[in-house]
């Protein structure tokens, strides 16, 4: 499986990177990665290739990433280089986010949202690797999405 | 005991080299090369072991450092970027001749692309001309191999090796297996301990250039030697033979099994693209080298590469670039290329107090004075007109001296500043600054100082006064040095006090037309990219007054906050308060005073 992580110093890119990971590696798959970040700190663009049980090197060729995760819009275009699926939290996922849970938290409910949408790791998977505080946000995610996805004809699955 | 742990290239070059029994650790910060020694730091609190591993001022003192180390019996390394190899270059070639005594390993991160450097070299052509022999690993697990070679390697030949790593190997991670074994080596400096057989050591400790000579046939025996050993590693069965070192032979294995030309090239891996023997390829119908950055393999077995127009002469070698190579020799059809749409230039970060500072200056000298920068995050001030060169680091300093001197022999009058970061000031800022005084040339001198390196990653300074380990540290006062040297005019301001920062500007200006000597302003504000910096930060919230802000863009333009942004729909700017720290400074930048604190 090939994953990009796209998004601005800040936004959670290297966590969202390293939950992943921590996924694959506790189902027994091995996992290469690499983070590019800018000159720039916060506010710079921020991207992470991960090959998750394939290849030797981590990087992937352009256009050929099986999802592409979006943390700020306006990398769209240039996150569609590497892949055409592209997953991107809508505003009001986001704005929900926000209200649902305190600030430190909102990356594991978007994580849980992310889970939802793309059954890329099982639920069981991720909760083994949260903490209990994390583990609640997740879940909260992870059914405010999914109830979501059954309404939706499902373009994201 | 083994482990699998999930480490990054840098984190992988730490256990190696500390697994491997290395306990003299220092080098100078360099992107991608920083994150080695805090990890070793991190491997020393836990282990306790005895030892040294910390900061050097710069990369030829770490590098001399590490090698007396190793003079000790104590194995030692030290990391560095490749363009601070290049401020080590003199100790570097000097260890190769000298050798020592205990295994001595020099780190170096390339980075081709180039992602975060001046320059895109090749350290393993600095290798060669050191005749120093060089790892370079294809993985993350082979970093953490070779980082232990290089230290057998190096004590069974008492000689130096290099460590070559790249960009995507030491921001790569990987899970690999560890032994996280640390031996509790005996640690047993010794030096000068059998004064019987002290000037025979000495032949090779203080050569002279007579006794050089036996030391060079010295080296080149041990380089034969090696060669000697040095096989390439053979992959899949064809008559095009690819010679390969370093993270490209991965991206070749995933090509070749993913376009299935198994039987169509062979692979011959170097792991040590330097002491090679020569041997003709004959039995292949072609034989190609595709490394990076610059031709070494290429050069040695005259196979075809650069030189022949098949491979770019710049740039990094990525899977894209090779599969492009495997089409220009009929190998796969041809791929149209992606155009990739450019990113937003990078910024100081929102709150950077470089850039309030910095404004500051702008308004007081204007934007005809000579604006001479250097290597650090406030290069980024060219975004907004505050710096006309980037060269390397410390030659702010002496591109401001000879700037100001030709138009002060011209008899013409300029303003010229020179502005370093406090970490660069003492990596190389010093020599720069004593001509200065010397030659009587009055410029301004800006340091910013914000207490770290923040580039890099925020690692100590000679500023501080506690080391990782809880020992005291003398911390270096930079206001001192320069007045030491003599400046009379030394001044300290947060820019955070814009009202003080301009008088003390204005001062300067002044003192600057009837000075014959430099004269230093430190603007002295913490990096706010820091947990403690941000936490410790004044809070002064703002707020943009919609019916005074006439969207004219000044503040965008000639202030660059990433926070501030323009907004088409109404066409004013407005701040987005999730980058916003509400540090309150760019109250000071709007002429139409739109941007107010707003007072609790
Ligand atoms: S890392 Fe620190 S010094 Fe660099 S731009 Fe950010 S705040 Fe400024
Ligand atoms: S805030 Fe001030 S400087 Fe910025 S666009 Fe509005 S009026 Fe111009
Ligand atoms: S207060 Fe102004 S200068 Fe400071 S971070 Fe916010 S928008 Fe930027």
């Amino acid at each position: 499986m090939k994953l990009v992580i796209l998004g601005k110093g800040g936004q959670g890119v290297l966590f969202f990177s390293k939950i992943l990971a921590q996924m694959a590696l506790n189902e027994g798959r091995s996992v290469k990665a690499t983070e590019i970040k800018g000159m720039a700190k916060k506010g710079g663009v921020v991207e992470v290739q991960m090959k998750i049980d394939e290849g030797l090197s981590p990087l992937i060729k352009r256009g050929e990433a099986d999802l592409v995760i979006l943390l700020s819009p306006d990398l769209e275009e240039y996150g569609k280089t590497f892949g055409q699926k592209i997953l991107k939290f809508t505003e009001e996922e986001i704005k929900k986010a926000f209200e649902k849970v305190p600030q430190r938290l909102v990356n594991t409910y978007l994580l849980g949202v992310l889970l939802a949408r793309h059954k890329i790791f099982d639920k069981k998977t991720a909760l083994k690797v949260l903490d209990e505080e994390n583990k609640k946000s997740f879940l909260k995610g992870y059914e405010d999405a999914e109830k979501n996805v059954q309404s939706q004809d499902g373009d994201f699955t | 005991m083994l482990k699998r742990l999930y480490l990054s290239g840098n984190e992988a070059i730490a256990y190696g080299l500390i697994e491997g029994g290395v306990r003299f650790l220092t080098g100078y910060p360099g992107t991608p090369s920083s994150e080695i020694l805090p990890t070793a730091q991190k491997l020393k609190l836990r282990y306790k072991f005895k030892g040294f591993i910390d900061w050097a001022v710069n990369e030829k003192v770490a590098l001399e450092m590490a090698f007396s180390a190793s003079l000790c019996g104590v194995k030692s390394a030290v990391t560095m970027k490749q363009v601070g190899l290049n401020v080590a270059m003199d100790p570097f070639l000097n260890a190769a001749y000298v050798g020592p005594k205990a295994s001595f390993v020099v780190v170096v991160a390339d980075d081709p692309g180039p992602h975060s450097s001046q320059t895109e070299q090749d350290s393993r052509l600095a290798a060669y001309l050191a005749k120093v022999p060089v790892l370079d690993p294809s993985t993350v697990e082979e970093a953490y191999l070779f980082a232990k070679k290089a230290l057998e390697l190096s004590s069974e030949f008492e000689i130096p090796l290099m460590l070559r790593t790249t960009t995507r190997i030491s921001h790569g991670k990987s899970d690999i297996v560890v032994s996280e074994e640390f031996p509790q080596e005996e640690f047993n400096p010794s030096f000068k301990e059998n004064l019987k057989n002290w000037n025979i050591e000495l032949q090779r400790l203080a050569a002279t250039p007579k006794l050089r000579h036996l030391l060079h046939k010295r080296l080149n025996e041990k380089l034969d030697a090696l060669a000697e050993r040095n096989k390439p590693r053979f992959f899949y069965q064809g008559d095009i033979l690819i010679l390969t070192s370093g993270i490209v032979f991965s991206y070749l294995v995933e090509l070749i099994e993913e376009h299935q030309l198994e039987n169509k090239i062979t692979l011959a891996k170097f792991d040590m693209p330097f002491p090679v023997k020569y041997q003709k390829f004959s039995e292949f119908k072609r034989v190609i080298t595709l490394e990076e950055t610059s031709p070494l393999l290429e050069l040695f077995f005259d196979t075809e590469g650069r030189r022949n127009g098949l491979v770019p002469k710049e740039g990094e070698l990525t899977p894209e670039v090779c599969e492009k190579i495997f089409s220009r020799l009929g190998l796969i059809p041809e791929k149209k290329s992606i155009a990739i749409p450019p990113l937003k230039r990078p910024s100081l970060c929102p709150g950077c107090g470089h850039r309030i500072g910095l404004f500051a200056l702008k308004k007081v000298f204007g934007k005809k004075a000579i604006f001479c920068g250097d290597i650090g995050c406030y290069t980024l001030a060219l975004n907004f007109g505050v710096t006309d060169t980037v060269f390397c680091m410390g030659a702010s300093l002496s591109f401001a001296t000879a700037i100001k001197k030709l138009f002060d022999e011209k008899e013409k009058q300029r303003e010229v500043v020179g502005i370093i970061g406090d970490s660069t000031f003492l990596h190389s800022g010093i020599p720069p600054l004593i001509d200065a005084y010397h030659y009587r040339v009055p410029f301004l001198l800006i340091i910013l100082d914000n207490e770290t390196v923040g580039m890099t990653g925020n690692q100590k300074t000679p500023a501080h006064r506690v080391s990782y380990e809880g020992k005291p540290l003398n911390p270096v006062k930079i206001e001192k040095i320069l007045e030491g040297l003599g400046l009379d005019f030394v001044k300290v301001v947060d820019p955070y006090d814009y009202k003080e920062t301009l008088q003390v500007l204005k001062e300067a200006k002044e003192y600057l037309k009837i000075s014959d000597k430099p004269c230093a302003v430190i603007m002295r504000h913490p990096c706010v990219y820091t947990r403690e910096g941000l936490l410790n930060n004044p809070k002064r919230p703002v707020q943009i007054l919609e019916e005074k802000c006439t969207g004219c863009k000044f503040c965008l333009s000639e202030f660059e906050c990433p926070a501030l942004y323009f907004d088409e729909s109404s066409e004013k700017v407005c701040i987005d308060k999730t980058l916003c720290i509400d540090c309150g400074c760019c109250q000071f930048v709007c002429p139409k005073k739109a941007i107010l604190e707003v007072k609790a």
